[in-house]
């Protein structure tokens, strides 16, 4: 039975059902990877780089950083606060989700996008506190709309830079390359 | 009898340390009520589910700190021994470590305490065959999934959002509370200072009525923890197999 199957798959037909599965196989490989790797869609199409260009600070808007776990995305009374005086609320296409959310009182359901796992306890306020700034993990976001990792957040990019700091100090080693700094 | 010294064996690397720990905890079982608060308090912050009935009567109930009694004597004058707190006891040289194909529990060098990995964790028990306390426990279904457990719907809205939440097959274990030792060392760090003794407690010791449970530092001969563990009435659980137990238990001080 086996030895029929692969006689056949050597023939002519056989070798085009192999190159039909293989194909199957690979695109939709390469789909659910494009599928993971995509930025998911926002409340707002929000333009990171206008509101850099217009000089404010990544804390402004994300002030958990410097205190603790979480950066936070802002709520809505905090886009109020300047675009409740801007004439381009009322006019942009963007905005009306925003006066929506205000009216009503509804948050902005915004996707984070620089996510860790469950199993993973990661703290901004340690790596501001080392001198890290927020485009050394998040890439130039002044140049980008809705924000994007700029690589993989996985443990070999997290520990890359951790061995690369802690080399030649094995006190500094024996804190960042701990199972327990991250993982409880 | 003399702890075993595993380094004569060839044993070296993580399960060998040096006798004196970091973090450790006096239990005085004296005043130990056995009112079962620092299991509930446990629970509460470490996310560890409840199994059921069912799963209970299969002996496969989760804590990461039991409230242990025995009787001594022969009938009838049998006498109740003092109530027990067993939590993981963090061994210096731990015998759940070397089991672990998975290096899924490994020996913290920073803390000194004794790690579990979750998502390096594959369920191969072996640790917890291994474990002279019997304190690990394992997941043995997802007790996060409403099919499994009807409350979580509700419950799910305490999770302790420091704690990983765990899922089918792997095992866990009490941790010191590393999360509040990391949060301690975070604000200590941000303001510039080192972490005062007292300063915080796992949630056994913080939820502790009778005060009987004491967490600190033991390298620091100052703390109130290292003047406990040095009292004469201090006893160590079977030490006798070479674990260096971190946690100290005193028992008959009054008497």
């Amino acid at each position: 039975m086996i030895s029929s199957v692969v006689k056949w798959l050597s023939e002519p037909l056989g070798r085009v059902a192999l190159l039909i599965v293989g194909l199957t196989v690979i695109s939709g490989a390469a789909w659910g990877i494009n599928v993971l790797q995509t930025t998911p869609e926002q409340p707002i199409e929000f333009p990171h780089v206008r509101h850099v260009s217009m000089g404010i600070p990544c804390l402004y808007c994300h002030p958990g950083a410097t205190r603790g776990p979480s950066a936070g995305l802002p709520s809505p009374m905090k886009c109020w606060g300047c675009h409740q005086q801007m004439e381009i609320t009322k006019t942009s296409p963007l905005l009306p989700p925003l006066v929506a959310a205000i009216e009503n009182g509804t948050p902005l359901r915004w996707v984070p996008v620089a996510q860790v796992p469950d199993f993973v306890q990661f703290n901004h306020r340690p790596h501001l506190a080392a001198g890290l700034n927020c485009e050394d993990c998040h890439g130039n976001v002044a140049q980008m709309t809705i924000y994007q990792n700029p690589q993989v957040m996985n443990m070999g990019w997290c520990l890359n830079c951790h061995r690369e700091r802690s080399a030649g100090n094995p006190e500094l080693e024996k804190k960042l390359l701990d199972c327990g700094t991250c993982h409880y | 009898m003399k702890p075993i010294d595993l380094s004569l064996f060839g044993a070296k690397g993580a399960i060998v340390e040096a006798a004196e720990g970091k973090w450790g905890m006096a239990i005085d079982q004296d005043l130990c009520t056995g009112c079962q608060a620092c299991v509930v308090a446990c629970a509460m912050e470490n996310n560890v589910p409840f199994v059921g009935e069912i799963d209970a009567g299969y002996g496969r109930s989760m804590h990461w700190i039991r409230i242990e009694r025995f009787w001594e004597g022969e009938y009838p004058e049998i006498r109740m021994t003092p109530y027990r707190p067993m939590l993981c006891q963090q061994c210096g040289n731990a015998p759940c470590e070397p089991v672990c194909p998975a290096y899924a529990t490994v020996h913290s060098q920073s803390e000194r305490i004794n790690l579990q990995v979750y998502n390096r964790c594959v369920g191969t028990r072996y640790c917890a065959n291994n474990c002279p306390y019997q304190v690990r426990s394992f997941n043995w279904r997802d007790y996060t999934d409403e099919r499994v457990n009807d409350a979580i719907a509700t419950l799910k809205n305490q999770y302790n959002p420091d704690v990983t939440v765990r899922r089918r097959g792997v095992m866990e274990k009490c941790t010191f509370c590393i999360q509040r030792i990391h949060r301690a060392q975070d604000r200590a760090k941000a303001e510039g200072r080192e972490v005062q003794d007292g300063e915080f407690a796992p949630a056994c010791a913080q939820a502790c009525p009778a005060d009987a449970i004491v967490f600190g530092r033991i390298d620091d001969l100052r703390s109130r923890v290292s003047r406990l563990i040095r009292q004469k009435h201090g006893v160590h659980y079977l030490e006798e197999l070479g674990t260096q137990p971190r946690v100290t238990y005193l028992v008959g001080g009054a008497s």
